[in-house]
């Protein structure tokens, strides 16, 4: 039994890795090697210019905005998103009107599961329409002409919306607006995810809670949170790697990729403006690795906190 | 794949940790009371929170697929309205002529199929065997494929495009503008979601049956063909729609590498297709085709996931518990 | 793109084959991997056939030319015409059209490797020119200027083009890019609007903030702009500025002169503008509009004058209301002692580039040579209702009276054309310009902190050492 298994192993790796390596490593390990050159992007000359690239960009004033942009939906993607996702699976499973352990959800879940979805089925182009829509800055904008027509919105001052850069609470305003879209998109499927989670959790657990007489809202932060500790970190981790990137919404959605005035400016988009705009491919590529390098660092370090006993029941 | 199409989420992540799969019977039930007035308000709440999020979700869309039937004057200047003046069923021919569709369906089906099916065989064994085999480079293989989730694909642009130009001078098959090509890609850019998601869900399996199973003189091979993978079900399909998901509006790669120099016709997919519209409406006006477009091209993947969304959803299920 | 492997990969792809039948697997990955370590070149070019009148650059019988359009405003019809002028002097030579929008995206990834023969780099996608230019990417195309033109053998190509066309393509003081349409720049309102209300056209900036007056109290916005996209507004900028410093102030600003940024006119059209925002002069919302929507807000009566260039009629055909009189009248003067009053901001555009490593470039330039044409120019002022960048090209459209109103600007113009470089030559000085003049529309910015900001910006480039610099006269 054990002869075979060199082989068979081997065999099943084979494609997929050889493919992988190709496809994936390889480019990536070409663009670290770009990291350390001059290239433009357009022509056949570079010059090696071993870590000069990396010092420069420590001291570059728009990958440090960049960089805490990116911070700012580091912490408030993954932390909006569950948080919702996390109060929509409670309503869900427990919501309902309880007659039962605690895990009556609410009348019509398993339709609110296949709407809350939708939004992971769209396409980017799909998502930028409907939002530059929903966001636009003068009275035929979703949002500005329900608001004008209720009153809340002086018709002379419409919202700006991904067109304003000014601070509200220290942030610029055009990364809040962002930050919706991306919990809008992210909800419904966390949600559907902590709801499978939720309903793993054996029953009897909940009984015995419920006979110690727990309400809902108890059992929920008491029991079922810690024992959904797993998910929810990962899924955390997950959303961190979402909120490092973020390049597509702020090419789609935002003015200059990145503006106004550089207000939602994010890693992506530096890379993008100093590969393809200053003609500067190997720094862009060192500025790619740094944050590649930084994202995993940052992800071993949040599953190494919160690992720990497998719980068995 | 994730981090390149979806814009907001991407796709599972669950670590199980869990113990035994609860075949839910009926909950017993409880000795509490029935029926309380705080039940009620605490229903209603919910219901009020829940249908106001999926307002949020739905209406939008509901906007897009109405406009679709729009002409251009009433996009332009009621844009709020949902009631369209009328069926302009000819958004939908011109937006199929202008966006190529019947070419880009062809040939998203055709990508979309095998790359998909390829991605799940691949990475299914990839990940079975990195989840129950030991050996040594089994942690560095697996965190190289982690790796993959973290890094941005437009940064492997060039490379990726030199390599498969280069490629292509030898094995046209697998050079630019090929569907072969295109499939492969796909698949090596989603191993690394499907491998993560799937090794947590082979770790999960009870070895007894496994090792039954071997000392009944099954071989490796056909322990997991015909026991193993049977087994994870639900976690295959589950994976395999967010492939599909993911794989149906790919954009990027596509609009990279299936552009030849010159004139040959270009296999595009779908989301190519959803792009000349769109930017297209930014030189030449044509909102209600746009709409159309975008509607039409939504469609199919909509109804893939409204047939399937409870084996996803066993399947999540199915991958946190054992 | 017919390549013929040179010696070195040939042994290579042998020896990897054999190594592959011995290991049993599929070379494929491997022998591609050495491939693609061995840098980029590929591919050798295309053998030059004989030269001659009829064929100045020698285009080779039974080879191809790849010729990228990009599908915007203008269309892609006119290449396709330009194709059968072509097919009639070259029958044995292929031209393989393409059209897309996203010229930078398609490209860029190839154009060190496997370009196409001709592309026309223009859009919102489309490649940094300064860095084709200093990273060497770009066939020189005086070749073209100096060849007999295609319907007179005795007049140089370069003496049928419109001003201005020559030195706008011309970088680092060689002529790389061939801007095809002629496209005149200006504010464009409806004279049936101003008929109605018995409003005239003013011609200095204090004449506009009286008329404001009159359009406001009639619940017209004065000005609208494309706020998202501030390429839009900096063309009414540049004008103003040209006009009100002359020449002189629009090469200093070049040039990257120190002050360039800061001088009296410079200073007193920056106000201007600030109180045209401040005044609440501007289209509620205009600043975050993007180009189509703020032009259709004008097609409905919304707002009175709109900056913009001679496409916007094709751009906008399916939604302009049939009363509506488009036409473009010159930016007005910044004030009455202007030092260049009356120069019309017009140039040619929807640059075309041969990149050097194309595999065919004579079949490239002599594409271009077809397209200048006469007949080929009046054909795509016909479907484009836009000027080409040749002589006469619009001079039998009668049916628009946009493209006749552009005609009279055009020769009521005095002195030089209006020109910038700046924005093309150095990126940064872009961004940090747009940037700004999105501030200062957006009213969050004042005229001062603009000029200090964008004398900043020149500052830095003009002391950064890494930087390539280019000058102008």
């Amino acid at each position: 039994m054990r002869h075979g298994k060199a082989r068979f192993v081997a065999g099943f790796l084979a494609l997929p890795v050889a493919l992988y390596l190709f496809y994936v490593v390889w480019p990536f390990v070409q663009a670290v090697a770009y990291s350390l050159t001059n290239w433009g992007g357009f022509s056949d000359t570079q010059e090696f210019v071993g870590l000069a690239n990396y010092t420069k960009l420590i001291q570059d004033e728009l990958v440090r905005k960049a960089f805490w942009h990116n911070v700012f939906f580091l912490v408030t993607v993954p932390l909006f998103t569950i948080t919702l996702a996390l109060f929509f699976a409670f309503l869900l499973n427990v919501g309902g009107r309880g007659n039962r352990a605690g895990i009556r959800g609410v009348f019509g879940s398993s339709i609110y599961k296949i709407i809350f979805f939708f939004p992971q089925v769209l396409s980017l182009v799909l998502v930028a329409i409907m939002w530059s829509a929903i966001y636009r800055g003068d009275g035929q904008g979703l949002l500005n002409g329900l608001l004008i027509k209720v009153g809340i919105v002086d018709p002379e001052q419409p919202v700006k919306f991904v067109s304003d850069p000014s601070p509200f609470l220290g942030v610029p305003t055009v990364l809040w607006w962002l930050l919706l879209i991306a919990v809008w998109g992210g909800v419904g499927f966390y949600m559907v995810l902590l709801s499978a989670a939720m309903q793993s959790i054996p029953r009897d657990i909940y009984e015995a809670a419920l006979l110690d007489g727990a309400s809902r809202v108890h059992t929920f932060f008491r029991v079922t949170l810690p024992l959904l500790r797993d998910t929810v970190s990962v899924a955390w981790v997950y959303l961190g790697f979402i909120a490092l990137d973020m390049y597509a919404l702020v090419f789609v959605m935002t003015p200059s990729q990145g503006g106004p005035d550089h207000a939602s400016e994010v890693f992506a988009s530096v890379i993008q403006f100093n590969a393809f705009q200053r003609g500067q491919f190997g720094y862009a590529c060192a500025i790619a690795v740094a944050l590649a390098i930084f994202t995993l660092l940052l992800a071993a370090v949040q599953l190494r906190i919160t690992r720990r006993e497998r719980i068995e029941f | 794949m994730s981090t390149v199409t979806t814009p907001a989420a991407g796709g599972p992540a669950t670590r199980s940790t869990v113990g035994p799969d609860r075949v839910g019977g009926p909950p017993p039930k409880s000795r509490r009371a029935s029926g309380s007035l705080s039940d009620s308000v605490f229903s209603g709440f919910s219901h009020l929170f829940l249908l106001t999020w999926s307002v949020m979700v739905v209406f939008p869309l509901l906007w897009v697929v109405l406009s679709a039937f729009k002409d251009d004057a009433q996009i332009v200047r009621s844009p709020l309205s949902l009631i369209p003046n009328g069926l302009h069923w000819d958004n939908f021919s011109r937006a199929w002529v202008n966006g190529k569709f019947s070419s880009v369906f062809l040939n998203t089906f055709i990508i979309v199929g095998g790359g998909v099916f390829l991605t799940m065989l691949l990475g299914s064994m990839a990940a079975y065997v990195l989840a129950r085999y030991e050996f040594p480079g089994n942690r560095v293989i697996y965190y190289t494929f982690l790796a993959g989730l973290s890094l941005p694909v437009y940064m492997a642009a060039v490379p990726l495009f030199k390599g498969t130009d280069n490629v292509g001078q030898l094995f046209p098959l697998l050079g630019l503008n090929s569907h072969l090509m295109l499939i492969l890609v796909y698949v090596a850019w989603s191993l690394s979601f499907t491998v993560f998601f799937m090794h947590s869900f082979f770790k999960t399996l009870p070895t007894s049956v496994a090792e039954a199973a071997l000392v009944d003189g099954a071989s490796h091979t056909s322990l997991f063909f015909r026991v193993m993978l049977p087994m994870a079900r639900p976690g295959l399909i589950s994976i395999g729609i967010f492939n599909v998901i993911g794989q149906w509006n790919q954009w990027y790669l596509p609009v990279l590498l299936m552009n030849p120099p010159g004139g040959q016709t270009k296999n595009q997919v779908l989301a190519q297709g959803l792009i000349e519209l769109s930017v297209n409406q930014g030189y030449k006006s044509d909102w209600s085709g746009l709409f159309a477009g975008v509607t039409m091209a939504m469609l199919p993947v909509l109804v893939v996931y409204i047939v399937f969304q409870r084996q996803v959803q066993a399947g999540l299920t199915g991958s946190i518990t054992k | 793109m017919s390549v013929i492997p040179d010696k070195s990969s040939d042994l290579t792809r042998r020896k990897l084959l054999g190594r592959a039948a011995a290991a049993g697997l599929l070379a494929t990955p491997a022998a591609s991997v050495l491939a693609a370590c061995a840098g980029g070149s590929s591919g050798s070019k295309t053998n030059t056939g004989t030269k001659g009148p009829d064929n100045p650059f020698g285009v080779a019988d039974n080879s191809k030319v790849d010729v990228v359009v990009f599908n915007g405003g203008l269309g892609d019809e006119y290449p396709k015409f330009d194709k059968t002028l072509f097919d009639g002097k070259h029958g044995k030579v292929t031209v393989n059209l393409s059209s897309t929008q996203k010229i930078k995206t398609e490209q860029q990834p190839k154009f060190s490797t496997t370009p196409a023969d001709l592309i026309n780099n223009s859009g919102a996608d489309s490649m940094a020119l300064d860095t084709l230019v200093n990273d060497g990417a770009l066939t020189d195309l005086s070749p073209l200027l100096d060849a007999p033109s295609w319907d007179d053998a005795n007049t140089k190509v370069r003496d049928t083009l419109l001003p201005g066309t020559v030195s706008d393509g011309t970088f680092s003081n060689t002529f790389y890019v061939m801007n095809y349409a002629y496209t005149v720049f200006g504010v464009w309102y409806d004279q049936a609007l101003f008929d109605k209300n018995s409003w005239t056209v003013p011609t200095t900036f204090d004449e506009f903030f009286t008329l404001a007056a009159k359009i406001k109290a009639a619940g017209i916005a004065p000005f609208a702009f494309a706020g998202k996209y501030p390429y839009y507004m900096r063309w009414a900028l540049m004008s103003w500025i040209w006009q009100a410093g002359g020449k002189q102030a629009m090469v200093d600003i070049d040039n990257l002169k120190a002050g360039a940024w800061k001088t009296p006119e410079v200073t007193s059209v920056i106000s201007n503008v600030e109180k045209l925002v401040k005044d609440k002069l501007t289209l509620t919302g205009s600043d975050t509009l993007s180009h189509t929507e703020s032009q259709q807000a004008w097609l409905d009566g919304k707002a009175a004058f709109l900056p913009v260039g001679t496409w916007v009629e094709n751009e906008m055909r399916k939604t302009i209301p049939s009363a509506f009189k488009m036409k473009i009248a010159n930016f007005w003067a910044n004030s009455a002692s202007d030092k260049a009053k009356g120069a019309v901001f017009a140039g040619s555009g929807e640059g075309w580039i041969v990149p050097k490593k194309a595999a065919n470039a004579a079949g490239g330039m002599e594409f271009l040579r077809a397209m200048l044409s006469k007949a080929g120019s009046a054909k795509f002022a016909e479907l484009t209702s836009s000027l080409a960048s040749v002589k006469g090209s619009g001079d039998n459209v009668t049916n628009s009276t946009a493209l006749k109103s552009a005609n009279d600007v055009m020769k009521a113009a005095s002195g030089d054309l209006v020109s910038f470089k700046h924005p093309d030559w150095y990126a940064d000085i872009d961004k940090a310009e747009q940037n700004a003049i999105g501030e200062l529309m957006a009213g969050r910015m004042t005229a001062a902190k603009f000029q200090d900001t964008m004398q900043a910006a020149a500052d830095k480039v003009a002391a950064d050492s890494s930087v390539k610099k280019q000058t102008r006269t």
